[in-house]
């Protein structure tokens, strides 16, 4: 995924449950559609909240990683 | 909660603690957040002790842990993302509230109505 073009990352480190996932609904509203967020965040449940968030909103979740704590997706906006 | 019947999914929370169970308040807001995070349209019925919780001036100073956020910062979490409040006229009696005495934007509906809304929802989860 080296080459894609991020349209915005949110950065969610050291935020907890809730927070990550609301913010990441508000901020894939302000994307284009098609476009694709990176979001980075230290959540341990990040992992099943963004599979939950993609089956729920139909957002795609195209990429995830795991480096010294960080989890990193990379999430387009479908709608 | 709207009547219509798209497509859209429902999750309706039904709150029975207050005040005297701190620890049992936040809970219900940091899910009904999470739902609404997905798009899920989401209310939460207050009831029996639960109406204690949207007392005027209650929110700021409840707090879950005595160090933290006080109840407010999540329940403000979880109508920012559009979840619905909902209480019903036997259930302020019971802790001697009126409309007056709550928070704005709390809604007022009847018994007919929440049980409305429990049928519409594709979920209902009761604390």
């Amino acid at each position: 995924m080296a080459n894609v073009v991020i349209a915005r990352t949110l950065d969610c480190r050291g935020l907890v449950c809730p927070l990550p996932v609301i913010k990441l609904s508000k901020a894939i509203k302000s994307i284009a559609k098609g476009a694709i967020l990176e979001m980075l965040t230290t959540d341990p449940g990040a992992v099943p909240d963004l599979q939950a968030f993609q089956k729920q909103t139909g957002h795609e979740v195209l990429d995830q990683s795991q480096a010294e704590g960080v989890f990193r997706f990379l999430v387009r906006r479908t709608k | 909660m709207s009547q219509s019947t798209d497509d859209v999914k429902r999750i309706l929370y039904v709150q029975t603690s207050g005040t005297e169970a701190p620890e049992r308040s936040a809970t219900v807001f940091f899910l009904a957040a999470s739902a609404a995070a997905m798009d899920v349209e989401v209310g939460i019925y207050f009831t029996q002790l639960g109406p204690t919780l949207l007392q005027r001036g209650t929110p700021e100073t409840l707090r879950i842990k005595k160090v933290g956020a006080p109840l407010a910062h999540f329940m403000e979490q979880a109508r920012e993302v559009g979840v619905r409040f909902y209480v019903c006229q036997p259930s302020l009696d019971l802790s001697d509230l009126k409309m007056e005495d709550l928070i704005d934007g709390v809604e007022m509906i009847g018994g007919a109505a929440f049980n409305n809304m429990a049928l519409e929802a594709d979920r209902v989860i009761c604390f």
